[in-house]
């Protein structure tokens, strides 16, 4: 019997101070028992709406408002909340997306697995004990942690906790919203492994959200991508990976290659998805869409049974109807739309041009001082390299191995405890070292940054052109005519054309993409020589991802400025850099042009990396 | 247990900067510190008045000896107890007059606080918990209003309905003839005296805890972890007081011994209002009539009071709150 059968279910959220919005719309899909299913969308396309709506815990403004839930042939669309409480967790458990706070934080760890499990099942006391004892071995964690606060966990361990905690009941499905997101690409390795592994042991279903197609490709058996609100594609992994059949999957799959190929393709789907909040007349996708027809414009296709499986797509059900493909063509197995390529030649092309700054033999020791005791910490050992101009430098290492800590002594924000970091600008040789006040102020001319989270670093309610003047005015003293003319060169420079109706628009109005663009001409307002990119793309969604780096790209080969990019993400790494440098405990454990440490990585923790990255092809 | 040794490290820190700098301002400018403290109370043109000056002078000990021996033995004269004479009371002394008003004021204001407390929070959680239920809109507006309404001016209000009018109840003092001590006739009209002044206190002090209390335990509603306890399947009461309401009473509960520390302010004008024999009326009367070392040793005390209060509240946050442990321990 299907364990979950969803039908036509829409839920709606009605916040006071602005319009309804349909976050999920007549969605349908079943689950049955053993089942690992992953569903994949890029951010606000409703996955966690619709799983908090699985488990009933929609809160206000939201609402179930139409269709219905059956949970192993009970319907509980509209059971009451006392007669689901014997099904939750019992039969219903859930990790959340952002589960690093969904631990009480006041309570013990073991006392918080005892409430589910006194109130659920007969075992009391000791046997409790032990029954959680056990599922810290299943997950992996020491026991003697039962007993720690949340605070005192790390995110990955509270990670497993919250896994750990799923399981207590042996339920029969758990929703899994994100359960790594946030965490260390190696950590997200282990801890997905081990639900792989647990799930095929104990044999629950899974409905496993993400945005990341390749760690859904990697553990599902099934998958259901979703696409403002609705399910737009609904595919075995192995079907989908061999043959998508909408184009947005197509686009996902594209954003992924393999970083050790002689020439790595990836595209990206430009744009940005729909406001739910308005009538949406046809194809939600279309505005994107590369392959679309009028008909598109006009209908918006069902989701019907085609190839085995399911989509949402008028071209790819005309396409594959008898005759199809001679009207509407062969179905292409690609997204055919914008793409970033890198060959091996642009990689191993010689890193000749002039030094901009180097770095001797950093180190950079913290001094904790506690009462009495002081903890030395070295985060940084010994760094050694050198930033050119007109190429990129990779900074490559997991959370914790030293790359903000190096990136903050560049920027002028600390300065080194041992060795010494030289720019080696227009007007000579300037030691940088922990810059303050007016100092640190003239250096930002010199060296820009761009961060991880483009949401927070530009005000959402300035229109660009405001954002934009302002470094121009400050550093360069740019008024007036100069000044609009020089604003509206940078946006051109980013690629948002045309660049008069972008002055006008306001941050909030942009995709993720799109505002990282601006961040990027805010950075170049000044003329720098170097930028210092953290995880520039890592927030973003991996749709739009390949548009951020070529964009970067552009930049470097046209002009002289100097690129340090940080990441955790070698294809990236791949696709922008001349040179990768690995650092792992402060130590630079591999360094060397970027093709060679990708083909050939000699450190342990560069081989996992890799191995971290989804390689569905 | 640093954190526990931290936290009283600072205090007997705070304490003795206090105490010390009550011992230093009046000497630092030349001359008679009593003349000058008395000057400085009473305005710059007004006469000297012998006694006050003689009261002061009491209580800060005659200029004598070394800055160092004054030092010693004006902590000793503490130490012991000895904070002068009191000018209104005279000839008793301070300690006599603040021993035999402080009892009535503990007993009134502690036993207001703690019920305030009680039940402001636990209305507070209620309300949150059934939000925009009849009852939510009941406190909550209640609240709001009442919070807009001044202790005394209720205080007045009682007065003259149940005093004057209606005649139910004393209305003024603390007692009338039985014996103070522990004896059931002094209890009872202890009580009977008491009864205005507490209920006017607790009519508006579980105000600011219910309207705390209701928006802190909103915000944790909305926290992952109550969405977790329910999605656990556990009983409302169970997620309600052991996930929500224990985390939303944290900020109260430092707020709590705070507000017991500060709480000589609040009592002063319902004391007055009701003539009732407490630290609030005394601190009126030494403010009346300059009588500069009761008002002296009366501050002292309230400081070293809102002191005790932080200790207490860290301590027990130390406890409520394992991250608070940490994080500095
Ligand atoms: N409480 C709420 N009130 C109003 N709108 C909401 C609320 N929660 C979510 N939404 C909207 O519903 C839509 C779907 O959000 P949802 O959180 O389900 O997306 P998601 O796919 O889980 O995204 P992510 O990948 O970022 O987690 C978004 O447009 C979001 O703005
Ligand atoms: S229906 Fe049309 S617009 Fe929508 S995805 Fe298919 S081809 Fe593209
Ligand atoms: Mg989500």
């Amino acid at each position: 019997m299907t364990l979950l059968d969803v039908r036509d279910l829409s839920v709606r959220y009605e916040p006071k101070a602005s319009r309804p919005l349909d976050a999920v719309q007549e969605v349908s899909f079943a689950i049955e028992p053993g089942e690992f299913v992953g569903l994949i969308g890029e951010s606000g396309s409703g996955k966690t709406t619709l799983g908090t709506a699985l488990l009933r815990l929609l809160q206000r403004p939201g609402r179930i408002s139409g269709g219905s839930i059956t949970f192993d042939g009970t319907d509980i669309t509209a059971l009451h909340e006392d007669d689901l409480r014997s099904l939750r967790w019992r039969d219903v458990s859930t990790v959340f997306q952002s589960s690093m706070n969904s631990l009480n934080p006041v309570v013990r760890v073991e006392a918080q697995f005892r409430d589910a499990i006194e109130h659920h099942s007969s075992l009391r006391g000791e046997a409790v004990t032990r029954r959680v004892r056990e599922l810290f071995d299943m997950v992996i964690i020491d026991p003697k942690f039962m007993t720690a606060f949340p605070h005192e966990l790390s995110g990955g361990m509270r990670q497993r906790v919250n896994l750990a905690l799923a399981l207590a009941l042996d339920p029969k499905f758990i929703l899994l919203d994100e359960p790594t997101t946030g965490l260390d690409v190696v950590v997200q390795h282990s801890i997905l492994e081990n639900v792989r592994r647990l799930q095929s042991e104990q044999g629950f279903a899974v409905l496993f959200i993400s945005h990341d197609i390749g760690t859904v490709l990697d553990l599902s058996d099934r998958i259901l991508v979703m696409y403002a609100g609705r399910i737009v594609e609904d595919q075995s992994a192995g079907a989908l990976l061999r043959e998508p059949l909408h184009p947005y999957t197509k686009g996902l799959l594209g954003s992924y290659g393999d970083p050790r190929a002689e020439t790595v393709k990836i595209t990206y789907v430009p744009g940005r998805p729909p406001d739910l909040s308005l009538d949406i007349v046809g194809c939600s996708f279309a505005p994107r869409c590369p392959e679309r027809i009028d008909l598109c414009l006009e209908k918006t296709p069902p989701l019907e049974p085609l190839n085995g499986g399911r989509a949402a797509c008028h071209v790819a059900a005309l396409q594959r109807r008898d005759g199809g493909a001679e009207r509407f063509g062969e179905p292409k197995r690609g997204f055919v739309g914008p793409q970033f390529v890198k060959t091996g030649d642009e990689s191993r092309s010689a890193l000749t041009n002039e030094v901009v700054l180097s770095v001797e033999h950093v180190s950079k020791v913290f001094e904790r001082r506690r009462g009495f005791t002081v903890t030395r910490t070295e985060a940084v050992s010994d760094v050694s390299f050198e930033l050119r101009r007109g190429e990129v430098t990779a900074l490559v290492g997991q959370s914790g191995s030293g790359k903000s800590t190096l990136a903050k002594m560049i920027t002028g924000v600390e300065s080194p405890s041992q060795g010494r970091i030289v720019f080696h600008g227009p007007q000579g040789d300037k030691l940088v070292s922990g810059f303050k006040g007016r100092a640190l102020r003239d250096y930002r001319s010199d060296v820009q940054m761009v961060f991880q989270d483009p949401y927070s670093s530009i005000n959402p309610a300035k229109r660009l052109g405001y954002v934009l003047s302002r470094p121009l005015a400050n550093y360069q003293g740019l008024r007036g005519e100069q000044l609009r003319e020089r604003v509206l060169e940078l946006l051109e420079r980013v690629a948002l054309t045309p660049a008069d109706r972008f002055v006008n628009r306001y941050g909030y109005e942009l995709s993720g993409g799109q505002r990282q663009r601006v961040i990027i001409a805010k950075a170049l307002a000044v003329q720098p020589d170097i930028i210092v990119a953290d995880e520039p793309i890592s927030s973003l969604d991996v749709s739009i991802r390949a548009e951020v780096l070529e964009l970067l790209s552009d930049l470097v080969k046209e002009s002289d400025v100097g690129i340090l990019y940080i990441t955790h993400d070698l294809l990236s790494a791949r696709m922008l850099s001349d040179e990768v440098i690995v650092l792992n405990g402060g130590k630079v454990v591999e360094h060397g042009p970027t093709l060679d440490v990708i083909r050939d990585p000699q450190d342990d923790y560069t081989r996992t990396l890799l191995e971290a990255i989804p390689n569905p092809f | 247990m640093t954190y526990v040794a931290r936290k009283f490290g600072f205090f007997i820190a705070t304490l003795w900067a206090v105490v010390t700098l009550n011992f230093l301002i009046p000497r630092l400018q030349p001359g008679d510190p009593a003349e000058i403290m008395v000057k400085r109370l009473a305005g710059k043109d007004a006469a000297l008045d012998p006694a006050q000056v003689k009261a002061m002078r009491a209580m800060l000990g005659a200029p004598d000896g070394s800055l160092w021996n004054q030092y010693v033995t004006y902590l000793g004269e503490l130490v012991h107890g000895n904070f002068g004479l009191s000018y209104t009371y005279y000839p008793y002394s301070v300690t006599e007059v603040i021993g035999q008003a402080f009892w009535w004021t503990v007993v009134l204001v502690v036993f207001t606080q703690v019920v305030s407390f009680v039940v402001g929070v636990v209305l507070g959680a209620y309300a949150a918990w059934r939000r925009n239920s009849r009852l939510d809109s009941v406190v909550t507006l209640g609240s709001t209003f009442l919070g807009t309404l001044q202790p005394f001016w209720i205080g007045l209000l009682l007065l003259y309905v149940f005093g004057y009018t209606v005649g139910w109840f004393p209305t003024s003092g603390g007692y009338e003839e039985a014996t103070p001590g522990f004896n059931w006739p002094f209890i009872q009209e202890a009580v009977s005296h008491s009864f205005l002044p507490a209920l006017a206190l607790l009519i508006v002090t579980p105000i600011g805890w219910i309207l705390g209390m209701r928006n802190t335990m909103i915000m944790n509603l909305g926290e992952d972890y109550i969405r977790l306890a329910k999605a656990k399947g556990l009983p409302d009461r169970h997620v309600a007081l052991k996930y929500a309401a224990r985390n939303a009473l944290l900020p109260s509960v430092t707020g709590f011994a705070l507000a017991l520390g500060g709480v000589l302010g609040g009592a002063i004008l319902v004391e007055t209002v009701f003539d009732y024999p407490g630290l609030g009326r005394l601190m009126g009367e030494a403010v009346e009539n300059k009588d500069y070392p009761l008002l002296q040793t009366l501050m002292l005390l309230t400081t070293a009071g809102v002191l005790v209060a932080n200790l207490a509240a860290d301590l027990l946050y130390g406890v409520l709150d394992p991250r608070a442990r940490r994080a500095e321990g």
